[in-house]
């Protein structure tokens, strides 16, 4: 016997799948069996050419074919039934070799055959307009059938393509809510790999000056310690990727640029995990990821340019204010750092303490302002005197205010005067109305002054000013700072630091 | 609690488990693996932290949200496998 292959379309298969399991033509079924009387019932999907239909084997039988002793003379009768109504697309009636007869209802939607519905042994005196019913009950299943399949369709090709945009917006979020280069570029590695499921992700910044791409962060899952290599521009995949600004692509690599307005680096992607090659689909996702990462990066490195503005600004004002009296306005390294480390006890954020740090630089910077005979005035000062000392807070605010990107340390410096109990300057603000930052110099600050010889008075030694401070928790200064200065201080590095700085080589009295 | 018992702890923990292990390049917040799964979003929640600290998945902290993706361990990921197929 001869085999015919049976090219069927893949659509055909499964919405003759559909049909045949839709529960109305099950319905349908138990309603011929009422008009028809017992009888034989099978789908044949549609295969071109159709004439290979013929030949297949697992074509049923119905049960005259069964006990007959030449079923496949039966067989042909019904077949040629199917060939027929192929080519016309309606309703055709056989009567098979033993006599019986049958039906064969093309599944048909528009000029598309999907399928033959067979039904043999059918009564002789089946009304003719049943066939009718029987018509237009197939064509609604065929059309519940084929949306159903238009349905799963759209579900298989949008459901992958929803996934990977959400995955692209959550890794936008993840690695847009850091502007810290240092911290971003190992983020972005790693969530590199796990989206693109590689063992080595590699990024390379552009040196422009140099021609070379530097490297800035690789993780390596399966070696401890990652090898950073510089790569000259135009060689190696990463290298070809920057000086081409297109992807450059290997079976066990795919360098992928980050283009801005121009090219400033490139993110590498080695050795899959399943060990296929990279495809087109991973170079698609690549170039997403790349375009959101550049945004980061770009942001990260906006931000790092604006900081140093920042601090250049500070520094600026600084150099100004000591060449006109070294030592007058600015503050001793000790004080910056016992107030850093303060807001450290305190749990202030990496950024709250750069705050702290750049108006604890330039907070007595308003005394620029008070003239020089008074603060050089060794006696006690009148009541103008220290009402023109009063106003320092005042002026340093109004100085610094037209630098936008200082604008949060103004009401440290402005308040930093302000007493807990309400009885400070400029403004008598009281408790928590004060800005931490502000409470926090009041302390450092008068524990430096207390210290620090002055043209009027001795210092004190460091455990009277701490009494002093003591004393005056919840008075003059927060017991909240107070408690966290008075762990500071008791550090012995802190103490060594403090001797040093304040008394030289000569022994602290602590 | 171990991974075998874990995965099957409920039908959600199943699957949120059988979502990453069919989309393994995935990487999405609560509430998206949420829609996905159609889960009710604090149960999803719930169930992540647990996966997370099994170590089937792998949790990405940023200041505003979590990411979470699949575990890049083989040998999991296997055992996963397994579990799915029973």
């Amino acid at each position: 016997m001869s085999v015919y292959k049976v090219n069927r379309n893949n659509d055909t298969e499964k919405i003759i799948e559909i049909v045949k399991t839709n529960p109305s033509f099950e319905k349908m079924k138990v309603l011929l069996g009422r008009l028809m009387g017992e009888f034989c019932y099978f789908v044949i999907p549609h295969a071109d050419p159709i004439s290979s239909i013929v030949h297949e084997a697992n074509i049923p039988e119905c049960r005259e074919c069964h006990i007959s002793e030449s079923p496949s003379i039966c067989k042909s009768e019904m077949m040629a039934a199917v060939l027929r109504a192929s080519e016309k697309r309606v309703l055709q009636q056989f009567i098979c070799n033993q006599g019986q007869k049958g039906i064969v209802h093309p599944i048909v939607q528009g000029d598309r055959i999907y399928g033959y519905l067979v039904v043999c042994s059918v009564k002789e005196d089946v009304p003719a307009d049943l066939f009718d019913i029987f018509t237009a009950f197939t064509s609604t299943i065929l059309e519940a059938a084929q949306k159903e399949l238009e349905l799963k369709k759209l579900y298989e090709t949008i459901r992958p393509r929803a996934i990977a945009l959400s995955t692209v917006h959550t890794l936008h979020r993840l690695i847009s809510s850091t502007l810290d280069l240092s911290e971003l570029l190992p983020r972005v590695a790693r969530l590199t790999l796990q989206v693109m499921r590689a063992n080595r992700c590699s990024i390379k910044l552009v040196d422009s000056k140099k021609k070379t791409l530097l490297p800035k962060a690789t993780v390596d899952l399966r070696a401890k310690i990652a090898k950073l290599k510089k790569v000259e521009i135009g060689k190696w995949a990463p290298g070809k990727a920057v000086k081409y600004g297109r992807p450059i692509r290997g079976e066990s690599y795919l360098a992928t640029p980050l283009i801005d307005e121009d090219t400033i680096g490139v993110i590498t992607v080695y050795d899959r995990t399943d060990s296929k090659p990279f495809t087109n689909f991973d170079e698609e996702i690549m170039k997403t990821l790349c375009e959101q990462a550049v945004i980061a990066i770009k942001n990260a490195q906006l931000y790092k340019e604006q900081e140093r503005l920042t601090v250049g600004s500070i520094k600026s004002i600084a150099a100004i204010l000591e060449t006109k009296a070294p030592g007058t306005y600015l503050p001793k390294a000790s004080f910056l750092k016992l107030v850093r480390l303060v807001g450290v006890e305190l749990r202030l954020s990496e950024y709250e303490l750069k705050c702290l740090e750049y108006a604890s630089l330039l907070h007595d910077a308003g005394q620029i302002a008070v003239p020089d005979k008074v603060t050089k005035k060794r006696g006690t000062l009148t009541g103008k005197e220290y009402d023109l000392i009063k106003e320092h807070p005042k002026t340093a605010a109004a100085i610094l205010k037209p630098l936008k990107s200082l604008k949060n340390i103004v009401p440290i410096i402005l308040h930093h005067h302000e007493n807990f109990d309400g009885t400070g300057y400029p403004m008598r603000l009281k408790g928590n109305d004060i800005p931490l930052g502000a409470r926090i110099m009041g302390v450092v600050g008068a524990f430096e002054a207390m210290i620090t010889r002055k043209p009027y008075r001795k210092p004190l030694a460091i455990v009277a000013a701490l009494d002093e401070i003591r004393k005056n928790a919840g008075k003059q200064f927060d017991p909240l700072v107070v408690h966290a200065f008075l762990n500071v201080v008791k550090r012995k590095d802190i103490l060594k630091m403090l001797r040093k700085e304040i008394y030289g080589h000569r022994k602290a009295g602590v | 609690m171990d991974i075998e018992k874990l995965v099957c702890k409920s039908p959600l923990h199943r699957s949120i488990v059988r979502f990453f292990h069919e989309n393994q390049s995935s990487l999405d917040t609560p509430r998206g693996i949420a829609t996905w799964v159609r889960g009710d979003y604090t149960h999803v929640k719930h169930a992540l932290t647990e996966l997370a600290k099994a170590g089937v998945l792998e949790a990405h902290e940023a200041s505003s949200t979590i990411g979470y993706s699949y575990t890049r361990d083989p040998k999991i990921i296997k055992r996963v496998e397994t579990l799915l197929n029973k």
